[in-house]
């Protein structure tokens, strides 16, 4: 017999699993499934929040004509996130799944210091969003690590959905370059991507890949070309090696599992099947 | 919360089970299930029957050959082989089906063995018949698996394809019988490297079909079931081709684009290319 815990674990696991576009259809079946709504009153919020932070939704900014990105690196708490490009901090309602609010930024909302190498890289980052992502946006944000260092992260989600035709989709990346001064600049990235087919069943693309390069370090316009440099050249890599599975899955794999036609590139004689046997007794 | 809880459809718990089950990633449905059993007990039974999890596979040690299993050869805890028509544990007096439809479905899982070499020159197939109400109508079930790991070999990809097809039999006066197919693959096939990361495409697709056939005696039926789930399966792994292969990586390029949008906006103007598409 399942506890009140144990089923908070599993509908919880259900909801951050949900397809991108999907969350809220998930959060009705959850709903069908349980007897009263207490427990989802009680425990929904923080997994709301989960989900739309993991997924890095976008949002449009209420003052400007851009996107923000709601992302763990740019939370602050009470429900407050970072637009840095806006100089803004806005204020999102996780279950409403709106912008409340918006405020200017405070001076210990961002860390002064990284500003100028955030900036150049948010200006990169918008060149190699709209160059790649149409349907997606980009926030980046600055702060310092325990050791000191500069810590630039740049955030990609590109979502398209398409409920009529049963399918969603959603690309993230997440590059990290840590630096100090003119140093050396460690880069890290991570990307994943999550495609759900569902008319007449329920297919569905999951990835999940790393990667870390070192690149030379330099200003903020040497160092933040050289990044993007590096992250474009990653992510053609990524995205052409997933190609290339791609066809090797459908031609190699595919076919070991099951052969369009036997070898005699014929469908069977079912009246003659016992033939076929003796043939390959015979063998 | 709850006012956004309000704004929501009501849905009926199994219906909201399923619904769930359907969008939740296939890779490990047997744990999912079991948690969603655990959420909702009272609807175990027919969310064991509807929801589609990989077959398991059983060994005949009698007839020294592989079963695969579904509820349509369990008796209780026991699993009757098609090879010796045995069940595994052993069990008394388990169901079977009558001795007219029993040589029908030993012809049947012979003629079927013979398919699954020729198509999947491996894996193991089973198939099981029951007796309907009406005589002489039958239910029966076709199962295929095959699963394939080349990462021993070097080549760090593997799958596997579950088939199960389901099909009700109902005779008519004129020689004719109706056949109601329902058929569902299931199909999972993983990549993990340097290149690319882990990569994971799996999930399952369905499709039913009626058909008439003609019926003169009963062994007719081997020959219009192979015919019926030869082609069904024809149909399903070319639909299965398309969406794992095509239409998952088109969505993935629509995601992010490979070529820059001032290349493709350069494409787009060359010259040739102004001509109108004519709308089908």
């Amino acid at each position: 017999m399942a506890s009140e815990d144990d089923i908070v674990q599993i509908v919880n696991g259900f909801l951050l699993n949900a397809p991108p576009g999907e969350f809220m259809e998930v959060v009705t079946d959850v709903r069908g499934l349980l007897k009263n709504d207490a427990l989802l009153n009680e425990t929904a919020p923080a997994t709301f929040r989960e989900y739309n932070t993991e997924q890095m939704i976008k949002v449009a900014s209420p003052t400007g004509k851009h996107q923000v990105l709601i992302t763990k690196y740019g939370e602050l708490g009470n429900g407050e996130y970072l637009d840095p490009y806006g100089k803004q901090v806005l204020t999102f309602d996780h279950i409403k799944g709106e912008v409340t609010n918006h405020r200017a930024l405070g001076s210990g909302d961002i860390t002064q210091e990284v500003e100028p190498y955030r900036k150049a890289f948010e200006a990169e980052a918008f060149k190699y969003q709209n160059e790649h992502y149409e349907n997606g946006a980009t926030t980046v944000y600055g702060s310092k690590n325990s050791d000191g260092a500069f810590v630039v992260t740049t955030c990609i989600s590109s979502s398209i959905f398409n409920p009529q035709n049963y399918w969603n989709g959603r690309w993230r990346s997440v590059w990290t370059a840590t630096f100090s001064g003119s140093g050396e600049c460690e880069l890290t990235g991570n990307i994943r991507i999550n495609v759900h087919y569902y008319e007449d069943g329920n297919v569905q693309l999951n990835t999940n890949f790393n990667k870390a390069k070192k690149v030379p370090g330099g200003d903020p316009a040497k160092l933040s070309a050289a990044v993007f440099k590096t992250i474009l050249t990653l992510e053609s890599e990524f995205h052409t090696s997933l190609e290339k599975s791609y066809r090797k899955m459908g031609d190699t794999t595919f076919k070991a599992l099951r052969r369009a036609l036997p070898v005699t590139r014929a469908k069977i004689d079912w009246n003659k099947i016992s033939s076929y046997k003796l043939a390959a007794d015979m063998k | 919360m709850q006012d956004l809880l309000n704004s929501l459809p009501e849905r009926e718990s199994l219906e909201a089970a399923l619904d769930l089950m359907r969008r939740s990633p296939y890779t490990d449905v047997e744990k999912k299930l079991s948690n969603l059993i655990d959420v909702v007990p009272e609807l175990s039974s027919e969310l064991l029957y509807n929801v589609d999890q990989p077959l398991k596979i059983a060994h005949d040690t009698k007839a020294k050959k592989d079963y695969l299993l579904c509820d349509y050869n369990r008796d209780g805890e026991s699993y009757r082989s098609p090879w010796s028509n045995q069940y595994f544990p052993p069990l008394k007096d388990g169901v079977s089906p009558s001795k007219l439809l029993r040589q029908l479905e030993i012809d049947v899982n012979d003629a079927f063995d013979v398919y699954r070499e020729l198509y999947y020159e491996g894996g193991v197939s089973s198939v099981y018949f029951w007796d309907l109400d009406e005589e002489p109508d039958f239910g029966a079930c076709i199962l295929l698996k095959k699963s394939q790991d080349q990462t021993k070999r070097g080549q760090p990809m593997k799958g596997c394809w579950d088939s199960t097809h389901v099909l009700e039999v109902i005779h008519n006066d004129n020689n004719t019988a109706q056949y109601q197919l329902t058929s569902t693959v299931m199909l999972t096939v993983e990549t993990k490297d340097n290149e690319t990361g882990t990569v994971s495409l799996a999930g399952t697709i369905t499709r039913q079909e009626e058909r008439k056939v003609e019926v003169y005696a009963p062994h007719d039926h081997l020959v219009n079931i192979g015919i019926t789930i030869e082609d069904m399966e024809f149909r399903l792994r070319n639909v299965i081709e398309n969406i794992y292969f095509c239409k998952t990586k088109d969505i993935v390029n629509e995601l992010r684009t490979s070529e820059g949008a001032a290349e493709l906006k350069q494409k787009k103007n060359l010259p040739g290319r102004g001509l109108k598409v004519q709308k089908e």
